[in-house]
């Protein structure tokens, strides 16, 4: 308990909690500068940005003393009495000061550089710095180091932050960066013969407050000005990092860690963010097409849903495969589809990519060896029908057991996945729905070939490997005749209006126990299935 | 073999209307050059002669511009009331075109007696009309129901709105139209357009001087009745888009703009029939009023005369255009109802009064008495528009009131 | 705004003396301010018959005509890619594609760099832009084309107009002594 006078204004501590000045001001909404700060790195104070006054109230006579000297209030934590001043001349000048000295050597080559836009330089320098120039040394362009095969360095540009190197120290635990000389010479380098060659390399560029480290995959790709952003939920591994999908005119540009301090905090992997070249792969499928005989026509969607409902109405036993890469809400629509029409239709869950070991780094952030976002919410749904879980591997089982009319399989992975074996099974289904963005031995057999959206264009939510279930929208559209399986399903059971994951949600909420918790609208880090389940159940009940 | 009558009648039938049309096209390039001209530009001058180098200072641009209109695409909005839609434009035109079936364009040509159309021609195609007067104003009121139907056919604000204000416009005016040609009926004793002619030659002054409050009535209400500035209301594009016809085109549109100059036109041909003599020149120049025989020469002659001024009236009508800026709506109707309809009054009444002062003078009290009533007029004429000056009929605030509490005056606002 | 806001200064309408409300004196005005400009069109019409006759454009560095992009003392092409052009572009006619450049001392380069002439408002905004000083409008006006495609210009077609023009017009900062910047 304490109370802490910022500016003149007061603000209450709770019980236990440890803050610095930048943390406390951000509650009431004042923003102190900082370039070497992140909150999920340790303190060094080095860039002096952050500097305030702070003083004590005395409780008797209510006298404030202020300190003489200016603190960095990333380092200051604060205690009841406190007072904090960021509006007095000397914290001005101080900021000033410092903004000056940063770009003393600081290249002014803001037009090329990627980070204009959101670089904290910039925006620090029109809120804080001097209006005109004092040096005389002209600006000049940076030099650049290759730091390794995702991140280069525009050495002149760096503040010397140290953020790149305290986060390999940190987070991944890999030690690859550091700084080489002194003083005023010091700069960023990589060991030599060690480059930055980590899982979790390209979030020091997200980190890197000025234009030094950029990706390379982004480089001069877009300016961000143009990009507008999406919140999303990275379909790489069943961690369900929370993340921004940056897109420009339905193209994605790059992904980026969105913060969500239940599951990824700020960081997220590069398989993941590189993980969406395959949405603007030109080998995607793109035209609904169904087979008559040995060859394949074109059609459009309205007609080929309508053909594919009295197909699958004649038809007496249904298999439907789930994917893991579909959401909960695409799932559910699916499978009651399936049992709309057929009562006793198989629901089985789909491949589910596995691909080495669980890989954890020192921060505890961990990459999944499950290379699919849903295979959790998927199953619940599957098994909600079924009964019991039907996995992949048991299908060729229950496909040889019995015989069925037509089977709907699912797939979305940004890769090749379909084993030949299997293929060879499925193809002997009389009517094959293959709903899929890239060509397989399946797609090729297919009755009804349906082109399927990737993650981007998705909206729905994904359960992650903790049973957290995260809730999203499309970021971008989907190519000229692609439809988003959730819309497919849902004009294929006739419901009003357009497909809204939302609204499915709610029934689906009210009708599975497990999603009981999404009944209410899910924020944006999600929400714990898991624990509000067992606060809403009656101990001993089976979920 | 039809009877020589019905022949002449077609040749006449034929002669008006493509004359008309020609006429209406050029007077669109006329229109065109003044607006350039008083706007200190050239206008159009390049389309000559087609297929030849020849501009001939622009006079083939009527043809480009007709073939312009045509070559359009012929677009009906899918919302319009189709048929309605159609038959607008249709009426307008027809209407504007019959009016002219009793309009004196001259007095008459001698032919010769083996024709068997007797030993003249009147330049008329309905020679002879009793109710001449009655039948031009009875047509052109017809074309309010083209731009009302234009309007409420189209379906569309705008041209709703134009309808409307036309609608209000054209029959808020024809009260002053008819009570200044009352007078001149009064004057002449008869309905017949060439009579009245005739009668102004006969009494040697023209109606314009004669009665010149009704002219200043008549004259205004006229420009009023042919939607020209400064009372363009109905189809003002600033406010309007395109007033009743902005959902036309190609076609259809034309037919409207066509209707909209053979309008300006009759409204020429009647002032100028009604108050500047007609065919007729001052000191005799054109002839005896009741001539039984004419030379060739001189019919072409009085023809020209017509011709010429209904030309400069037509001119006028175009200075008029770029000399004055637009009535307010209230203001038009301020001027129609409060100027105007009191004024045709005032005129009809002292006319009324004079000429029955002077029909119990014996023998109608020569020219002098011809005189004094002409001052009389003069004089009632100076004083009703010093009348008017003093009342200020026109001028209204329309500012929001504040003395009033404010919110009130917010929602006027 | 209310209607007692301070700030709003009501003003009244000049009352009409007598000649004003007989309205007889601003009909004759009006009359013969049409008459003076009809004179003034017949002896000095403002209308430029163009063809014939040359339009005079006034001063070249003020006028807005053509784009060109222009080179730097290597010949090779000024810009920098920085989008700044694109960004102040009213009609959104400029699309660049950055890309890193393959000449030691330039970190970034355009790879394309097309303006829709058609598209374009000629407002100036690029050049005023340009921080580099490599987009200017140039003073020729005669611009014409026989399709659509022909008047997206790309980036050699921008180059070559600055070839053509550069005798005529050099850098606008040339002209203006100012030193360009690098």
């Amino acid at each position: 308990m304490g109370t802490v006078i910022i500016d003149g204004q007061e603000v209450e501590l709770k019980d236990g909690e440890r803050l610095n000045c930048i943390q406390l001001a951000a509650r009431v909404q004042n923003d102190i500068p900082r370039y070497c700060w992140h909150p999920g790195l340790t303190v060094v104070a080095s860039c002096r940005m952050c500097l305030v006054q702070i003083g004590k109230k005395d409780p008797k006579t209510g006298e404030i003393s202020i300190t003489p000297k200016l603190v960095p209030g990333c380092q200051t934590l604060v205690s009841d009495g406190m007072v904090i001043v960021t509006t007095s001349d000397e914290v001005k000048n101080s900021r000033a000061m410092v903004e000056e000295d940063l770009l003393l050597r600081h290249p002014v080559d803001c037009p090329i550089c990627d980070k204009a836009g959101e670089c904290y330089l910039q925006d620090y320098h029109f809120q804080y710095g001097r209006d005109e120039r004092r040096a005389d040394i002209k600006p000049f362009t940076s030099r650049r180091r290759e730091m390794g095969d995702t991140i280069t360095l525009f050495v002149d540009r760096c503040v010397m932050c140290t953020r790149c190197v305290r986060f390999t120290r940190e987070i991944s635990g890999t030690n690859e960066m550091m700084i080489i000389d002194r003083g005023a010479r010091d700069e960023i380098d990589v060991f030599p013969g060690f480059p930055l060659a980590n899982k979790l390399s390209g979030n020091v560029a997200d980190i890197c407050p000025v234009g030094a480290l950029c990706d390379k995959e982004f480089l001069y790709e877009q300016r961000v000005w143009y990009m507008k952003s999406h919140d999303n939920v990275c379909a790489g591994c069943s961690t369900g990092c929370s993340i921004f999908v940056h897109e420009n005119q339905e193209r994605i540009y790059r992904l980026m860690p969105r913060e969500n301090q239940q599951i990824n905090q700020w960081w997220m992997c590069d398989d993941g963010r590189y993980g969406w070249k395959h949405v603007h792969d030109e080998q995607r499928v793109t035209t609904p097409r169904k087979r008559e005989g040995d060859t394949y026509t074109n059609i459009e969607w309205s007609p080929l849903l309508a053909g594919l409902d009295a197909t699958l109405k004649n038809a007496k036993r249904l298999a439907v495969v789930l994917s893991p890469m579909l959401t909960v809400e695409e799932a559910y629509l699916l499978a009651k589809y399936a049992r709309t029409i057929d009562e006793h239709a198989l629901i089985a869950v789909g491949y589910v990519p596995v691909e080495g070991e669980d890989e954890t780094f020192k921060s505890g952030f961990t990459i999944r060896a499950e290379k699919c976002p849903n295979r959790l919410g998927v199953s619940k749904v599957a098994s909600h029908f079924q009964g019991e879980l039907v996995a992949w591997s048991d299908l060729p089982a229950r496909l040889a057991s019995e015989t069925f009319d037509a089977l709907w399989l699912t797939g979305g992975y940004g890769h090749a996945w379909l084993a030949d074996d299997m293929a060879a099974t499925l193809v002997n289904i009389p009517t094959l729905i293959v709903q899929d963005m890239f060509t397989s031995a399946a797609y090729e057999a297919a009755t009804y070939q349906l082109p399927g959206a990737s993650f981007a264009e998705r909206e729905g939510s994904y359960v992650n490997h903790a049973d957290r279930l995260q809730s999203f929208q499309w970021a971008i559209r989907p190519p000229q005749g692609v439809q988003p399986e959730g819309r497919v399903y849902w004009q294929l059971l006739k419901l009003p209006g357009l497909y809204n994951g939302r609204r499915v949600m709610e029934d689906l909420a009210r009708e599975i126990v497990y999603f009981a918790a999404a009944q209410q609208p899910v924020p944006p880090t999600g929400v714990d299935l898991k624990v509000n389940l067992l606060a809403a159940q009656p101990a001993g009940a089976t979920v | 073999m039809p009877s020589p009558e019905i022949i002449l009648t077609i040749v006449k039938v034929a002669l008006m209307i493509g004359g008309l049309m020609t006429a209406a096209a050029y007077f669109v390039l006329l229109e065109r050059r003044v607006a350039a001209w008083t706007q200190d530009r050239i206008g159009p001058n390049r389309v000559g002669m087609p297929l030849t180098n020849w501009r001939l200072w622009g006079l083939g641009q009527p043809l480009a511009d007709g073939v312009k209109f045509i070559t359009k695409e012929e677009y009906t909005p899918a919302h319009v009331d189709k048929p309605l839609f159609i038959l607008a434009p249709i009426s307008i035109l027809v209407a504007a075109l019959a009016v002219f079936a009793a309009v004196p364009v001259g007095s008459y040509l001698p032919v010769p007696e083996s024709w068997g159309l007797g030993d003249k021609v009147d330049l008329v195609v309905a020679p002879h009309m009793d109710v001449g007067m009655l039948y031009v104003f009875a047509l052109s009121s017809v074309a309010v129901y083209g731009v009302v139907l234009g309007g409420w056919a189209s379906n569309n604000k705008y041209s709703f709105i134009g309808g409307l204000r036309s609608s209000a416009q054209l029959v808020a005016y024809e009260l002053p139209l008819g009570l200044g040609i009352l007078g001149v009926v009064l004057a002449a004793g008869s309905l017949d357009l060439e009579e009245i002619i005739r009668a102004q030659v006969r009494d040697g002054v023209w109606y314009a001087f004669a009665q010149p409050l009704g002219f200043i009535v008549f004259g205004v209400a006229a420009f009023a009745e042919a939607g020209r500035l400064p009372f363009d209301l109905p189809e003002c594009e600033q406010e309007l888009v395109g007033g009743y016809h902005t959902e036309y085109s190609s076609l259809k549109l034309l037919l409207f703009l066509v209707a909209e100059f053979l309008h300006m036109i009759l409204a020429s041909f009647l002032i100028v029939i009604l108050f500047f003599g007609g065919w007729s020149l001052p000191f005799g120049l054109t002839g005896a009023a009741d001539a039984e025989q004419l030379s060739l020469a001189m019919g072409i002659f009085r023809l020209l005369v017509m011709s010429g001024k209904v030309f400069l009236v037509i001119v006028f009508f175009m200075l008029a255009r770029w000399s004055w800026p637009r009535f307010r709506y209230d203001q038009l109707m301020a001027l129609a109802l409060k100027v105007m309809l009191p004024l045709g009054i005032l005129n009809l009444v002292s006319l009324a009064v004079f000429y029955e002062l002077r029909a119990n003078i014996t023998g109608g009290g020569g020219w002098g008495y011809e005189m004094l009533q002409l001052l009389a007029c003069w004089v009632v004429c100076g004083a009703a528009w010093l009348a008017v000056a003093y009342a200020r009929p026109l001028v209204a605030d329309n500012r929001p009131r504040r003395d009033i509490n404010s919110y009130r005056i917010d929602s006027q606002v | 705004m209310r209607s007692d806001d301070p700030n709003i200064t009501w003003i009244k309408e000049p009352e009409l003396r007598l000649a004003g409300r007989m309205y007889l004196p601003l009909f004759a005005e009006g009359l013969a301010t049409t008459f003076r400009h009809m004179a003034k069109a017949i002896t000095n019409p403002v209308t430029v018959s163009y063809p014939e006759e040359e339009p005079d454009i006034g001063n070249p560095l003020i006028y807005r005509g053509v784009h060109r992009l222009n080179r730097d003392e290597q010949g090779r092409v000024r810009c920098v890619a920085c989008f700044m052009c694109a960004t102040a572009c009213p009609a959104y006619c400029i699309d660049i594609i950055g890309a890193e450049s393959p000449w030691p001392d330039r970190e970034k380069y355009p790879e394309s760099f097309t303006i829709d002439e058609l598209r374009c408002i000629y407002c100036g905004m690029c050049e005023e832009a340009c921080p580099v000083d490599a987009i200017e409008l140039t003073s020729l006006y005669n611009l014409t084309g026989r399709s659509r495609e022909e008047m997206i210009f790309d980036k050699e077609k921008l180059l070559s107009v600055y070839d053509v023009t550069k005798d005529q017009e050099p850098t606008k900062s040339t002209r203006m002594g100012v030193k360009a910047p690098s």
